[in-house]
């Protein structure tokens, strides 16, 4: 027997209730993996989008939401002529309700801009011109709306044609409805507007000239914010508003499963007083009770993590199956977040332990005597 | 071990030991002093609350005295900077009640106190079977508790009090809650193995029957050593 089948056998003596203590783990730390897991990977199907594109810098105004606020385009003329920028496409970016669909990405694209360089047709044509009344759809966008080439659609207050089905390269992409910026712009009635600026670099700027860049750029313009690609959604209001709703969230549940966990191991310390008194009189010290109770917590938080992440997993792909998201993101459930949430997990179980640890091993072993 | 060579080397002391509770309002020791020797075997008698377990307690480190001191081969018992390794290497426990611990087996619980001790798990194991072989339970290693008999349960107990191979054993009415037969061979039991290993022993009973198995007895009330004597059949030894 060893000091590990104490600690196992502690837990195993009301198997019920250490079910039910495992349950409320398991459930934070599902929560956990699904909220952070879905927002890590709109983060990166956002980010592979822009990627995909071939955009290294989004110049964007600097009060965003989700999708930025509109300013002039003439921002464009700016900083076109800056040292290293290889070209620039302005951009209207909406999410926004699209016929039944609840949640669209509407692209308006320059015509003519880079932006249009990824997309390849899977059926029909691209839009002869930039007025032409036309859009293109991802093939997502198009499965998702249910519409194929010929098909009318209604953006806005406009009804425009479907003309084509496109692949993008990115789940962003392939869920957007895609037109040209002139012909959106008419269509909310505000030419000149746009909500950001894709900037592409020539190919040997290093990361340290692309920072460069971006300071440069926010130096001639002030009223605008120019990030890299990686940085953009991070400095997105929108999506940090996301990202603290689904930590908070997270913490919560967190905040639920410790006061689960100290709940059941006051309870076992209360039940156990008698055993840990029996063990502080055969010569237990109290940092051995302490430890014994710890590791229990411990233990219950080692399980609890890796149930709530298999849970989570499960419960994420599933989400991502639902209409309202499919194939809009793909849930980022990398190896870290998953080893993140058991290690939270451990902790809670941990920090669980202290205070029934502490009065463990306060407990005054001449009780043991006194019991009968 | 004999009465001359226990008077040579107290192995513990009690001096002048007093215990109060409820900020004094209650005298469980009142001044107790006393000296055993290496080897003994003392019965403390006396009726019930006179304070006999409240000094057993004191004896295991179980508790502090309110005054007074009391030394173990000279050294202080309430101000040892480690008394969970006093109660693991020196101490044995056998208590009425025998409080073993129902998720663990047999085998089990005698290895508990030697979690404080070097050996490896293997070596505890080991050391817990031999050791309930001794107690005459090797049928009964994987038995948990609730599956034992009283008599079998306080064996176990008395197995486990040897573990860390202790000077001292304190047994606190170790036949309290057996029945004539079963309390007769667990003290055979008791008496044999402090005799044949040489442990010192103090046992708590208010049975003047055990306590005459006893070398000698101090009779306790109100909190006070009102005698101590050698046992008769001692006493004759030694006349003899």
């Amino acid at each position: 027997m060893t000091f590990f089948t104490v600690v196992i056998r502690g837990l195993w003596r009301r198997p019920l209730r250490t079910g039910f203590t495992l349950a409320g783990i398991s459930i934070g730390i599902a929560a956990v993996v699904a909220l952070v897991g879905m927002a890590r990977g709109f983060e990166k199907s956002w980010q592979v989008g822009l990627k995909a594109r071939g955009t290294d810098i989004v110049v964007s105004n600097r009060q965003g939401s989700l999708t930025p606020k509109p300013f002039d385009a003439s921002v464009r003329d700016q900083i076109k002529n800056l040292p290293r920028i290889a070209a620039t496409c302005n951009i209207l970016v909406e999410v926004t309700s699209v016929e039944d669909s609840d949640l669209m990405i509407l692209s308006a694209r320059e015509w003519g801009g880079f932006a249009w360089d990824n997309l390849k047709l899977i059926s029909g044509r691209m839009p002869l011109s930039a007025t032409e009344e036309a859009v293109v759809l991802g093939q997502t966008a198009a499965d998702i709306l249910k519409k194929k080439v010929g098909d009318p659609i209604q953006i806005e207050t406009k009804e425009l044609k479907v003309v084509g089905i496109v692949r993008g390269g990115a789940l962003v992409e392939d869920g957007s409805v895609i037109l040209s910026l002139p012909l959106f712009q008419g269509i909310l009635g505000s030419p000149n507007q746009v909500n950001a600026i894709d900037v592409r670099v020539t190919p040997s700027t290093s990361e340290a000239q692309l920072q460069e860049l971006t300071r440069q750029i926010q130096q001639r313009v002030p009223q605008v914010r120019a990030v890299t690609v990686s940085e953009h959604l991070s400095h997105n209001e929108g999506f940090r508003l996301v990202k603290a709703m689904s930590w908070g969230t997270s913490i919560l549940a967190l905040v639920v499963g410790v006061l689960g966990v100290m709940n059941t191991m006051l309870m076992t310390v209360f039940e156990r007083t008698h055993e840990i008194c029996v063990l502080l009189a055969v010569g237990w010290t109290r940092q051995r009770i302490m430890r014994m109770v710890l590791y229990e917590s411990a233990l219950l938080g080692l399980f609890g993590g890796i149930v709530g992440v298999t849970l989570g997993a499960i419960g994420v792909r599933l989400l991502a199956e639902t209409p309202a998201i499919r194939e809009l993101l793909k849930p980022d459930l990398g190896l870290p977040l998953l080893a993140l949430s058991v290690l939270i997990a451990v902790m809670v179980g941990v920090v669980s332990g202290l205070y029934p640890a502490w009065r463990s091993s306060r407990l005054a072993p001449s009780l043991a005597l006194q019991a009968g | 071990m004999t009465p001359s060579t226990a008077s040579a080397a107290p192995l513990l002391q009690a001096k002048a030991l007093t215990r109060e509770f409820d900020d004094g309002q209650v005298k469980a020791l009142r001044g107790v002093d006393f000296s055993i020797g290496e080897g003994e075997f003392v019965a403390i008698t006396g009726p019930s609350g006179c304070g006999k377990s409240t000094l057993l307690q004191l004896l295991g480190a179980l508790d502090r005295p309110s005054s007074g001191d009391l030394l173990y081969r000279g050294e202080s018992v309430p101000d040892l900077l480690d008394p969970a390794r006093y109660r693991a290497c020196e101490i044995g426990f056998i208590f009425q009640a025998f409080h073993l611990l129902p998720t663990f087996t047999a085998l089990e619980n005698v290895q508990l106190p030697m979690f404080e001790s070097d050996r490896s798990p293997s070596e505890r194991r080991e050391r817990a079977a031999e050791l309930l072989r001794l107690v005459g339970l090797e049928n009964r290693l994987a038995h948990f508790p609730s599956k034992l008999s009283g008599g079998e349960r306080q064996r176990v107990a008395i197995a486990r009090s040897l573990a860390n191979e202790p000077t001292l054993l304190l047994a606190d009415e170790p036949t309290g809650n057996l029945d004539s037969e079963n309390a007769h061979s667990v003290l055979d039991l008791i008496i044999r193995l402090q005799q044949e290993q040489g442990r010192t022993m103090v046992l708590v009973t208010h049975d003047p029957t055990i306590a005459e198995r006893a070398g000698r007895t101090l009779r306790m009330m109100d909190g006070r050593i009102v005698s101590d004597q050698q046992s008769a059949a001692r006493s004759a030894a030694n006349g003899s």
